[in-house]
């Protein structure tokens, strides 16, 4: 980090600084805009007060082709979240794009606009799972059609898994969601996940505060509940519904059973027609052993309703127990600090991303490391030194 | 089949003709899994598996009259609805004058899926792929002049079936025409909407209930009518095998005679009066010994449930040649595959036959289009000698083993559609859909890397452009003529009779009165189509279809030869340029539910690399340029076939400018008339694909278009 941006970032004046160095402040103001090189002893006091977060090569190495935006760039995006705020989806679509996109300038731009959005307290971010066929878009269908109803606006982001092999996705969300993806008061964004769940998981969190600040207050999160999505996306919700269908446990469903312990809501879909007797089977042995279940939330426990999304059964029940849990949760606190406890969770996530970004697309390629890898395969050298060899060049610098 | 040696001495002839090629490579196996040998001897005759017997005589093989075509050929049944039924009634005349024997009604979308032409969400569907009708008053029109006492009547109705039967039998009566004495066939198999076709309007339950009320009113009061015509047509225009189309014809065959012995009818009152309707493709043979087959497995069939009257083993069928068959590109050579097609239908014995016109694939008949397909049976019927000897084919060593393969492989669908209790439930599952798209993706796969020829299409291709004359319609003057009819329907009928009774059919619908019954009395009160069905939809619902499809079946058979590793490298120079995938929402609008060519370009652009989204069935151009925004695709594929393209593309232009969403760009395919593109690029349509479109060559255009 470049110096200049360390003493703005923990507000501290360049002759506070230079005091501590011992230093005059015009000589620090001639390291800071590069007109001299500090010396090796001066380097060290920096590389110290700073904790490391500016060593040497921030003087010697110019700074970077800089991700900073130009003023016009800058200004599309002002207006940009202007309009998210009036409601016009297509700026609000435009901006789930830049959050998903690739490229470098993109991100820049997502991560600009980020920075001008608002913290919404008062919108609930519900999370949705089951295995395919358990009937995920036909219950948001009919649920988020009378939360529509109700007053609310409606957003669903659904994860659709890519093919492997190919990358290309089908994303037929809307064709199960006919009401609610015509009616002005929803916004549906299926999302390819490109084989990267963690990757989706931030982008998805990302998209939320996006359509937050468009003045969406209910939002759904769908995921396929076969993999470790679920995970990163409990993170990132206020309440968890898992769904599942009639009969078998849930490895006969193929769900996993850590995603039925994080569940607020056991949801048991389709319990109509000659599934109604069976369905209720279902839902006194998940009641049953929903007790058993050491409860993740400290102030409520989770509960199994029984629904039918064709005949519009339990509907009304599961409404009911969502706005108990978040009347609740609101009321003790545990609400909003789960909301702070995920942002630092996001941190931690973002960073292990960088890092495997970074290591993927960066570390791999580097001459020296290909050479050190030769070496070991050839048996020249041992693993264990090699790791900590390349580890110690991350630690270094990355340009 | 084993591979044993065929006939010894032919044998070492055959491989001294083949030099150094291998005798081993010409066995093949079918799309179908069949596997096909060479050369057939009297040896495999010894094989086969089923009964030939005799025409007119169980298990009908041969075919279900002992005299066929040389007492009576078979009835020249040309398929027409002209928007309006004041000129269909003109098309008709004017082919019966000319040898047409039957006449067979095409309904416009909005008719078929309930809606009367006044209601906002059939803009664009009046009038399109066929004859617009909202009460008995068209009805009237459309039979102005043609006595129906004589004159048999095909109706290509499912949906709507209850209303437009209904006006049909009350137009028949105001006509002189009782009930009894009616001819003809309507359609009503509706489990093949569910399958492949999407012309539905209620839920599967109540839609098999109302094909029970119809086989049970016609069985009673319409003896000569038949009441139902099972059809696999639509599913081998959905991308269907001749296995699969047989296969899931007899079951949901089977489904309906449950349903109907149900209902507390007996099996002689209604089996006999139960037609079927084929396909017939370019698999000449294929197609011959399905027919043989089809007629075999039914008397099979129909026996489990123990007839007394033999004429309810014998299965009757229409057919008509293969709408997919036919190209956009050299346009001619359409009149060719019909003349083989029509061939292979009349040695399969069909009872009727529709010849498609050449230029169908463009746009709907013309005229003259009209008559060469008309004079194509004309000639097979009165040139040939065909029709002089019963069943040609049998005995044929290639045909009856041929048959033979058909009947067990299709028995093997069947009894998956069994084991897992029927078609309903196997259609609820989704089974034959699946494995419809999956031999859809196939072909596609195939014809794209020239595995499968068509002339003109993608080998010998023409060099220079022809110049067709097409059929234009104007299909908001249609509309603006249907409304004004209904607005006079409406003032000048009782609306407390028409009141009265939508609560009679609401009332009917909800207890298990005969719906077919009351609504040929209201149709007499001047109800119309669209209400009549808004009253049943008040008790039954509108079905929704969730949209499934499939994945990697077309890369998994498609060959690389380049064209994959150009559009590898063009989309990862896409990637790199715009940080994400090509977008594509491919969209349907309208009431057309022919989805084959939407579902194949979703999965096979995807499995090409693309994110592509799909747009529910009966989209409105609104919400379609809504949806494309919300997902931030960057490109919308407007998939058509029924003409809709001239109303529904201007819409969706100005809803996505409205929208300040005109970066969106817009592609067209389907069945466009050459003569339309002008008219779709000025609009600001990027590009129009029609029939026959190579897939692969395509996604690279629209890589570079974007």
């Amino acid at each position: 980090m470049k110096l200049k941006s360390y003493l703005k970032l923990f507000k501290i004046s360049n002759i506070d600084f230079s005091k501590e160095i011992g230093i005059s402040s015009v000589s620090l103001s001639r390291y800071i805009s590069g007109e001299r090189l500090p010396e090796k002893k001066i380097l060290n006091k920096i590389f110290k007060l700073t904790d490391g977060l500016v060593d040497a090569n921030d003087f010697f190495l110019s700074s970077s082709p800089s991700q900073d935006l130009s003023e016009i760039h800058k200004e599309e995006i002002k207006k940009m979240v202007l309009n998210i705020r009036e409601g016009k989806l297509k700026d609000l679509a435009k901006a789930i794009t830049l959050v998903e996109s690739s490229l470098k300038l993109h991100n820049a731009q997502a991560d600009f606009l980020l920075s001008k959005l608002k913290q919404h307290k008062n919108s609930l971010r519900v999370g949705i799972t089951g295995v395919p066929g358990v009937g995920k878009s036909t219950f948001i269908e009919t649920f988020g059609m009378s939360l529509i109803d109700l007053g609310f606006k409606v957003a669903v982001l659904a994860i659709d898994p890519s093919s492997k092999r190919t990358g290309g996705s089908i994303l037929g969300d809307k064709t199960r969601m006919m009401k609610l993806s015509v009616n002005k008061n929803a916004f549906i964004r299926p999302s390819p996940s490109q084989g990267n769940l963690g990757g989706v998981a931030k982008k998805t969190s990302e998209s939320i505060r996006c359509l937050e600040e468009a003045g969406f207050n209910i939002i759904f999160i769908e995921t396929m509940g076969v993999g470790q999505a679920e995970t990163t996306v409990y993170d990132m919700v206020d309440i968890f519904l898992v769904l599942l269908l009639p009969s078998g446990g849930d490895e006969l469903q193929g769900i996993k059973k850590g995603i039925i312990e994080m569940a607020d809501v056991i949801i048991i879909n389709k319990a109509d027609g000659n599934l109604k007797n069976t369905a209720e089977i279902t839902m006194l042995e998940y009641k049953n052993a929903q007790n058993m279940i050491s409860n993740i939330r400290e102030d409520i426990s989770p509960e199994v309703f029984l629904c039918s999304s064709t005949e519009s059964i339990g509907i009304t029940k599961i409404w009911k127990f969502i706005k108990k849990f978040e009347k609740i949760r609101r009321d003790s606190g545990s609400f909003y600090k789960t909301r702070i406890q995920q942002q630092t969770k996001a941190i931690w996530r973002n960073i292990i991303l960088q890092s495997q970004d970074y290591i993927e697309n960066n570390l791999k390629y580097k001459d020296s490391v290909k050479k050190i890898i030769k070496d070991v395969e050839k048996n020249n050298f041992d693993v264990n030194n090699a790791s900590k060899i390349i580890f110690d060049s991350i630690l270094k610098r990355n340009t | 089949m084993d591979r044993k040696k065929l006939y010894k001495g032919w044998e070492e002839q055959a491989s001294k003709e083949l030099r150094d090629k291998n005798l081993e490579d010409h066995f093949w196996e079918t799309p179908e899994g069949i596997k096909v040998k060479p050369l057939y001897t009297e040896d495999d005759l010894q094989k086969i598996s089923h009964e030939i017997g005799m025409p007119g005589l169980p298990p009908f093989t041969r075919g279900p009259r002992a005299t066929m075509y040389t007492n009576r050929p078979w009835t020249i049944r040309q398929y027409a609805g002209f928007s309006t039924a004041e000129e269909s009634n003109k098309f008709y005349k004017e082919g019966l004058k000319n040898g047409v024997m039957g006449l067979s009604v095409a309904f416009d979308l909005a008719t078929h899926r309930g809606y009367d032409s006044d209601h906002p969400r059939v803009v664009a569907d009046v009038g399109n792929a066929g004859v617009a009708i909202d009460s008995i008053e068209d009805m009237n029109l459309l039979f102005d002049g043609i006595p129906l006492d004589q004159m048999s009547v095909s109706m290509t109705m499912n949906g709507a079936v209850i209303p437009v039967l209904a006006s049909f039998i009350a137009s028949g009566e105001e006509q002189g025409c009782p009930r009894e004495k009616l001819t003809g066939t309507i359609q009503n198999d509706i489990l093949k909407e569910f399958m492949v076709r999407n012309t539905f309007i209620f839920p599967p339950k109540p839609s098999m209930r109302i094909v029970a009320d119809i086989i049970e009113y016609t069985s009673k009061k319409m003896p000569k009518f038949n009441s139902i015509s099972i059809s696999g047509y639509h599913m081998q225009e959905a991308g269907a095998n001749q296995v699969q189309e047989l296969a899931y014809t007899l079951a949901d065959g089977k489904e309906y005679i449950k349903s109907a012995l149900e209902r507390g009818l007996n099996i002689d009152e209604f089996a006999p009066r139960l037609s079927f309707f084929w396909s017939i493709g370019m698999n000449f043979f294929m197609e011959i010994a399905k027919m043989r087959a089809a007629r075999y497995m039914w008397s099979k069939i129909v026996k489990e449930f123990k007839p007394k009257n033999d004429r309810s083993l014998a299965l009757r069928t229409h057919c008509q040649t293969s709408g997919v068959s036919l190209m956009e590109q050299d346009a001619y050579n359409n009149i060719v595959r019909t003349t083989i097609e029509a061939m292979a239908a009349v040695m399969g014995g069909t009872q009727s036959l529709h010849t498609n016109s050449f230029d169908e694939a463009l746009a709907l008949p013309t005229k003259f289009s009209a008559r060469i397909a008309r004079n194509t049976q004309l000639i097979i019927s009165e040139e040939t000698g065909i029709c002089n000897v019963i069943d040609p084919m049998a005995g044929s060593y290639y045909v009856e083993s041929l048959t033979s393969s058909i009947v067990e492989e299709s028995q093997k669908l069947i009894s998956e559609i069994d084991e897992v209790g029927g078609m309903v439930k196997a259609i609820e599952m989704g089974i034959p859909k699946m494995r419809i798209e999956e031999s859809s993706a196939k072909r596609q796969a195939r014809v794209d890397s020239n595995e499968e020829t068509i002339v003109g299409v993608n080998k010998y291709k023409p060099t220079e452009k022809q110049e067709i004359n097409i059929l234009s319609i104007d299909n908001e003057e249609v509309r603006k003529k249907q409304v004004s009819r209904l607005q006079k329907l409406k003032n000048s009928r009782d609306n407390k009779i028409v009141e009265s009774f939508i609560e009679k059919i609401k009332n009917a619908a909800s207890s298990d009165g005969n719906l077919l019954e009351i609504c040929i009395e209201a149709s007499k009160n001047r109800c119309t189509v669209g209400e009549m069905t808004s009253a049943m939809e008040s008790v039954f619902g509108r079905h929704n279809l969730s949209t499934k499809t499939i994945s990697g079946v077309y890369k998994n058979t498609v060959k690389n030869d380049g064209k994959i590793d150009i559009i590898d490298n063009e989309l990862s120079k896409f990637v790199n340029k715009k940080g994400r995938r090509p977008r594509m929402l491919v969209v349907k609008m309208g009431q057309g539910g022919h989805d084959r060519g939407a579902k194949l370009i979703a999965t096979a652009f995807s499995d090409l690399g693309f994110d592509v989204d799909i747009g529910p069935l009966f989209q409105t151009p609104e919400e379609a340029a809504k949806q494309a925004i919300e997902n931030d695709a960057h490109v919308i594929g407007v998939s058509t076939l029924a003409a809709g393209h001239k109303t529904l593309v201007p819409l969706l232009m100005e809803s996505l400018k409205n929208n300040e969403a005109s970066y969106i760009k817009v592609i067209c395919g389907g069945v466009i008339p050459p003569d339309d593109y002008p008219f779709l690029y000025d609009l600001g349509v990027s590009k129009v694909f029609g029939p026959g479109t190579n897939i692969q060559e395509a996604a690279i255009e629209i890589i570079n278009l974007l």
